[in-house]
């Protein structure tokens, strides 16, 4: 049985498809990961949508999909068996439908990853399938179980948003109605993908920088500009904002601050959880309420920076119940061309 | 008497820490380089020191347990990566100490769990940790399977604390 086979191999595509890598998803069928935190930015999976609609790829979410359950494992609410059935079940039901899952949010990217990483282990397993036997089906009266199996070879392979659309660059840059227009740009990767154990198949790609982000930046016409705290975690860190928010609001601060202090006009990033943290308005109160000080930098997800380069209506597109601070004015910026 | 001493090196304890998860059997390897503290964003602003926690269980320290600096880790996983050591899971660790912390009754104080009465709730009634999805709802058959997943876990003790748990037990009380 193979776990480490899950990642979408992104070499071989490139070597496959020198040319042009996007035809190696055509003729796919997709399927979009649904992160909770889509909830307060729903342009980060409307857009993603919407990109891949003009690109031609069809793609549908999953409705028997759950939340990854990251966040209780992380606080000791579930055990690691617990949480790989929960992976799995979603594994198995995305299996049935797809080839190919997309992840906007790192944690979600992650938590699959690392529920698969967990059945290395041969107790973990063992505990996993006990618990994914004890679901039962009723079929005309009468029960049935064990309807999800751990999978030995599942033909579903998950990619990261961030991976794929710098995998098809070229696509997307011919699908941009606008260019960034000299903003300088600092980028926030998160913690779940600069640390993804993924990558230790070489230490280069392991230790080495992830620069995905900047490429991505000067493709579409931006600076990006490199500040301290590039490498820093956004201060939610497993719910700490939440249990000792002061402490972790610090980290926050430092973050937004190092940014702001080079220079950036905004702060881009591909999580979802990343951004809630560092736009929540709440948040930014407190900042300027505990460390005196009011930062103001903008943040955007990729997915809605697309968006917004495409010329993807506003409403659409940009965090519409979490307005994070002065989007609108990059907003204005950008389609002012 | 005393837990702990500077002088205790208690082999049993040591042992019971690490037996559960194979993998945090690999702290023995540490080198106490403390390259896990240097770019720790928990150690940045608390006293959360990776290293010192790697030395208590390593000596079989029962303090460990009790201190409340395994509840800062922020499971970023730098730490491991920068690990010069190829199989120390050092978040893993954490995560199997605040669970031996729990087990024994030192876990967070009620408070801190307090914030996740709603997150549970709306887990094992949604499937979301968020008041709804965007899209369609996880159909119910699909919910009982999350709920039988997570029994005997500690989120559903959380859940019982929600509001939504409240309102069934009063009906169900008022109903007899």
């Amino acid at each position: 049985m193979d776990f480490n086979n899950l990642a979408l191999d992104l070499r071989e595509i490139e070597k496959e498809n020198p040319e042009n890598p996007l035809d190696y998803f055509k003729e796919k069928k997709l399927c979009l990961f649904n992160a909770c935190l889509e909830k307060y930015f729903p342009g980060v999976r409307w857009g993603f949508q919407d990109l891949l609609e003009e690109l031609q790829l069809e793609s549908s979410t999953c409705v028997n999909q759950s939340c990854c359950s990251g966040t209780f494992f992380q606080r000791n609410l579930i055990t690691r068996a617990q949480f790989s059935a929960i992976n799995e079940r979603n594994l198995s039901e995305m299996n049935q439908q797809a080839d190919i899952a997309f992840f906007s949010c790192n944690g979600c990217y992650n938590s699959l990853l690392r529920g698969r990483d967990f059945l290395k282990n041969p107790e973990v397993r063992g505990k996993t399938q006990d618990i994914l036997n004890s679901i039962s089906k009723e079929v005309e009266g009468e029960r049935y179980p064990g309807i999800y199996n751990i999978l030995e070879n599942p033909k579903l392979k998950l990619v990261h948003d961030l991976d794929f659309l710098y995998l098809i660059r070229n696509d997307v840059l011919n699908t941009l109605k606008f260019d960034l227009r000299n903003l300088k740009v600092a980028v926030h990767y998160g913690c779940h993908y600069l640390n993804q154990s993924r990558d230790k198949k070489t230490l280069d790609s392991y230790l080495g920088s992830k620069n995905k982000l900047e490429g991505l930046i000067e493709l579409f016409g931006g600076i990006p500009v490199d500040y301290q705290e590039r490498e820093s975690c956004c201060g939610w860190g497993a719910s700490q904002l939440l249990i000792n928010p002061r402490e972790a609001l610090k980290v926050t601060y430092n973050k937004l601050k190092s940014a702001e202090n080079v220079g950036a006009d905004f702060l881009l990033m591909p999580c979802p959880t990343c951004l809630y943290t560092l736009s929540k308005p709440e948040y930014r109160n407190n900042i300027e309420k505990w460390f005196g000080e009011k930062l103001e930098i903008p943040t955007i997800h990729l997915n809605e920076l697309i968006s917004i380069l495409r010329g993807c209506e506003e409403e659409r597109c940009i965090s519409l119940t979490q307005k994070t601070p002065r989007l609108e004015e990059i907003f204005e910026i950008i389609t002012q061309q | 008497m005393a837990d702990h001493t500077e002088a205790d090196w208690n082999w049993a304890f040591y042992k019971e820490l690490v037996e559960d998860v194979d993998e945090n059997r690999n702290i023995i390897q540490c080198i106490s380089c403390g390259k896990c503290v240097g770019d720790c964003p928990a150690a940045k602003v608390s006293t959360f020191n990776s290293r010192k926690i790697i030395q208590k269980v390593l000596r079989g320290d029962k303090c460990v347990l009790k201190d409340s600096d395994i509840w800062h880790c922020y499971l970023c996983e730098r730490c491991k990566r920068v690990c010069p050591k190829e199989n120390i899971n050092i978040p893993l660790l954490i995560i199997n100490l605040r669970n031996e912390s729990f087990k024994r009754g030192y876990g967070p104080r009620y408070t801190d769990l307090r914030k996740y009465v709603e997150m549970s709730e709306r887990f094992l009634t949604k499937g979301t940790v968020l008041e709804e999805p965007l899209g369609e709802n996880l159909p119910q058959e699909r919910i009982d399977e999350l709920n039988i997943i997570c029994d005997f876990a500690r989120i559903k003790y959380v859940f019982k604390a929600s509001k939504e748990k409240q309102k069934l037990k009063r009906k169900k009380s008022e109903g007899k």
